[in-house]
């Protein structure tokens, strides 16, 4: 397997361009629950920003927002420049989305399905389908692009939603749980190919569960706990701060969990009990 | 996919699109692909390999929904009958309209809340760059488009014999009042989802929304029998006095204009018929369009994920369990199926509306029977035997009961140590008895307790004892599956037309309960029949035909 890590550019610390994303103080609130709790944050071109926390940390919620699908945040997001809120939505042309649950619309085929949502991105019908099916022969679709999307499977389903979201060659890529589905090998040419995008200088927004892979491919850690953050930083520098040696362990010390034997062993042994 | 004819059509209002600020090609595709998606109603579990699907999918493609609309024609024809009434616009034309909204409106409800609360869209389309303009006016259209044809169906057959009957005045007025009732339907139906969004989130906003849906169903039935009194009261040849309440049943406005301008008849009253039938459609449709972002923010709701931690409950249940099965198998399918009842989204969106229906079914045709001497007749007579009509839909339910939106889970059944389907079907009936037709059945016998005596306790037992005896009828008929382990898309019409035979019986039923009154102790003889049929049937079932 490739070194991830040799492959990754540099992140362009040096060169003081304008942050692709700037978000300010934004906090989020449902019902009578703070879900963000001021988040501030900026990130620059070609970065690959691994998103974790633990589960209802805000982290879709995060995305949600910058994607506008979630109203009523109070702070200030930027993107590329744009203040989401402006009503300006012309920034949605620049970004790529993979949701963490494949919504789509599945009595479509994939070739139907890819060929709207290209034209949704501004593309011609006949460019987005022409480029809709070249993505799907490289990715083993070839033979499923004509078929009703319900009868795929979950990976299937998931390498759609991948596609779907770079057919309009985007300059930010949200990925939520990309991998979700994903066989091993396709594992490793998505990977692959988020740290070519990010040495074209695409910025991607990856928030995932698996800490080995997050650890492997991300510039830049971003912890979220209880609507804030937590840690941000390179993975070294986070291993630093923390003295523990893999990010799974990090992310335990950081959102203090550190009973995971204890329960594991509670669950064992009801298990085992009459 | 193809180009649809309606798009081509929709083609020559584009500029009118352009100008109002909606990106037109966009909606256009927007509306192509959920136009293809309402005409394939996948059985997404029978469709079976990728291989077979492409096959499919290049099979030119029937339009499933507008193959269904004969159905709607057909009941439009109930409407022909009212043109050829002597024509009184006012009576006439309040009861068309009656049944044409209570028609478009059940249907919109029914068949395309999924539609206007389909919250994949706010994900796959709202993440693009396309203005909100756009997707609320294609949201807007695609309804129309819906309801074009659904009420194109119903309306045609009269418009038509309107045409040859009266002219084209009349013609021309029916086809616009049918217009303004499809926006103010529209608009109401959204502004009920409104109302309801507004005030609740989550899982309570959609079981606010089932019941809305059941209450409707219900409401406007009631408010269509209120129509067909005013036909009662007063014939033909009368004349027509306002009631103050007439000005807010929508019906009768509608027929104000034939009236006014047919007839050349100003009264007051025919001018205020007329002006509300005109102004408060187009009004309520401006209003409509403003309040779209509203409606759409509300929608996320739907999707929000608010955990909340129901009591545990369960102890009715489980005493209900015990009482109505023996063994622990099925108990066990009993108290599933009881959950699943009363939990299932999809399922009871489908089923309870019918239950509604069923409790007032046997009322209704109180008002179209009138014995001969009068209201005051009814006590005295057999009319209580209207409550089998609280039976007519169990076959379309006991049919249902095999549909889950999570069909999915059913792997369940095949990974489970089970050896004998038996108590899965026996457990799932009983408990559609037990939760869902008892309590119906009690709430009809309190009210005809209350109107006939309890001279009819008897009668009563024979009903209660038919309803478990038709519905194993039912299950016998239909194919069998196991519950809740197929799409709703899977519907078969085919299958369907089954439960019209099943019907017959339940008048087959009627019939010997009927003439068991006419013989001394009749009616403990249907009883003791009806014991052993029950009992010999149950057992002879599931024995014999489930291995």
């Amino acid at each position: 397997m490739g070194n991830y890590r040799s492959t990754r550019p540099d992140t362009p610390q040096g060169a003081a361009a304008t942050p692709v994303i700037r978000i300010r103080d934004l906090r989020m609130k449902y019902a009578d629950r703070y879900v963000l709790n001021g988040v501030d944050l900026e990130v620059s071109r070609g970065q690959i920003i691994g998103y974790i926390g633990p589960n209802g940390a805000g982290k879709s919620t995060t995305v949600k927002i910058m994607l506008g699908l979630v109203e009523g945040y109070t702070g200030q997001v930027e993107i590329l420049g744009t203040d989401i809120a402006s009503g300006d939505i012309s920034y949605k042309s620049k970004i790529g989305y993979v949701p963490e649950i494949a919504e789509i619309y599945d009595t479509l085929t994939a070739r139907e399905y890819l060929t709207f949502v290209g034209e949704l991105y501004g593309l011609d019908r006949e460019a987005a389908d022409i480029k809709a099916a070249r993505l799907a022969e490289l990715f083993g679709l070839r033979d499923a692009y004509n078929s009703r999307i319900s009868s795929f499977s979950k990976g299937m389903k998931q390498k759609v939603m991948i596609i779907s979201s770079v057919l309009h060659n985007p300059d930010i890529l949200f990925l939520d749980e990309p991998l979700s589905g994903l066989d091993a090998n396709s594992v490793i040419v998505l990977k692959e190919m988020m740290s070519l995008f990010a040495g074209q200088g695409k910025t991607i927004f990856y928030s995932s569960h698996i800490m080995d892979v997050v650890e492997k491919i991300s510039s830049r850690i971003i912890l979220l706990g209880e609507g804030r953050i937590l840690a941000d930083g390179t993975f070294d520098e986070l291993k630093e701060r923390s003295e523990e040696g893999s990010l799974e362990q990090i992310f335990n010390q950081l959102t203090g969990f550190n009973e995971h034997r204890q329960i594991a062993e509670a669950f064992v042994a009801a298990v085992q009990e009459a | 996919m193809r180009e649809s004819r309606i798009l081509r059509g929709l083609d020559l209002f584009r500029g009118a699109f352009e100008k109002a600020g909606v990106d037109y090609p966009i909606m256009r595709s927007i509306l192509q692909v959920k136009l293809t998606m309402d005409g394939r109603r996948v059985p997404t579990i029978i469709a079976g390999s990728a291989k077979r699907q492409a096959s499919e999918s290049n099979q030119p493609e029937g339009n499933a929904f507008l193959r269904s609309l004969w159905v709607y024609g057909l009941m439009g024809l109930i409407l022909v009958m009212f043109m050829m009434m002597p024509s009184n616009y006012i009576f006439q034309m309040s009861l068309v309209f009656g049944i044409l909204m209570f028609l478009v409106m059940t249907s919109m409800i029914s068949d395309f809340s999924s539609v206007l609360l389909d919250i994949r869209d706010k994900t796959i389309l709202y993440t693009k760059p396309v203005n909100r303009k756009t997707l609320s006016m294609a949201k807007l259209i695609h309804i129309l488009i819906y309801m074009f044809f659904v009420t194109g169906a119903l309306a045609g057959p009269s418009l038509l014999v309107g045409l040859v009957k009266y002219g084209v005045g009349f013609f021309l007025i029916y086809l616009a009042d049918i217009i303004l009732m499809d926006i103010l339907i529209v608009v109401l139906t959204a502004a009920l989802y409104l109302v309801v969004l507004k005030f609740f989130d989550g899982e309570r906003l959609k079981d606010v929304i089932n019941y809305v849906q059941i209450g409707l169903s219900i409401g406007i039935t009631v408010g269509y029998q209120l129509i067909s009194r005013l036909f009662n009261y007063v014939n033909f040849e009368a004349q027509f006095h306002p009631k103050w309440w007439q000005f807010i049943v929508f019906p009768v406005w509608f027929a104000g204009p034939f009236e006014l301008l047919l007839r050349g008849d100003s009264r007051s009253y025919f001018v205020v018929f007329t002006l509300l039938a005109l102004l408060v459609p187009i009004l309520l449709l401006f209003v409509y369009i403003k309040m779209m972002p509203a409606f759409e923010r509300n929608l996320q709701k739907l999707s929000d994920q608010s955990v909340r931690s129901r009591k545990a409950g369960g102890k009715v249940t489980d005493m209900l369990a015990k009482w109505f099965s023996r063994t622990r198998e099925e108990q066990i399918f009993f108290r599933f199926a009881v959950k699943m009842m009363s939990t299932e989204r999809d399922f009871k969106l489908r089923v309870y509306p019918t239950l509604g229906f069923s409790i007032i079914f046997p009322f209704i045709f109180f008002f179209t029977f009138t014995p001969e001497g009068g209201t005051q007749a009814i006590p005295s007579s057999k009319m209580y035997l209207f409550i089998y009509f609280c039976a007519l839909l169990i076959p379309t339910v006991v049919m249902t009961l095999r549909y889950s939106g999570k069909y999915k889970g059913a792997w369940i059944y095949k990974t489970a140590p089970i050896s004998n389907t038996a108590p899965i079907f026996k457990g799932t009936l009983k408990a559609f008895l037990a939760r869902l037709v008892l309590p119906m059945f009690l709430v009809d016998s309190i009210i005809f307790i209350a109107v006939f005596g309890v001279r009819i306790l008897p009668d009563l037992v024979d009903v209660l004892l038919m309803l478990p005896l038709y519905t194993l009828i039912s299950f016998m008929i239909f194919r069998k599956a196991l519950p809740f382990s197929e799409a709703f898309e899977t519907t078969q019409q085919k299958e369907a037309m089954l439960t019209i035979p099943l019907m017959g019986l339940l008048g087959v039923f009627a019939g010997a309960h009927y003439y068991s009154t006419t013989i001394p102790y009749g009616v403990y003889i249907y009883m003791a029949l009806l014991v052993v049929l029950n009992v010999v049937g149950w057992r002879w079932v599931f024995q014999k035909s489930l291995k």
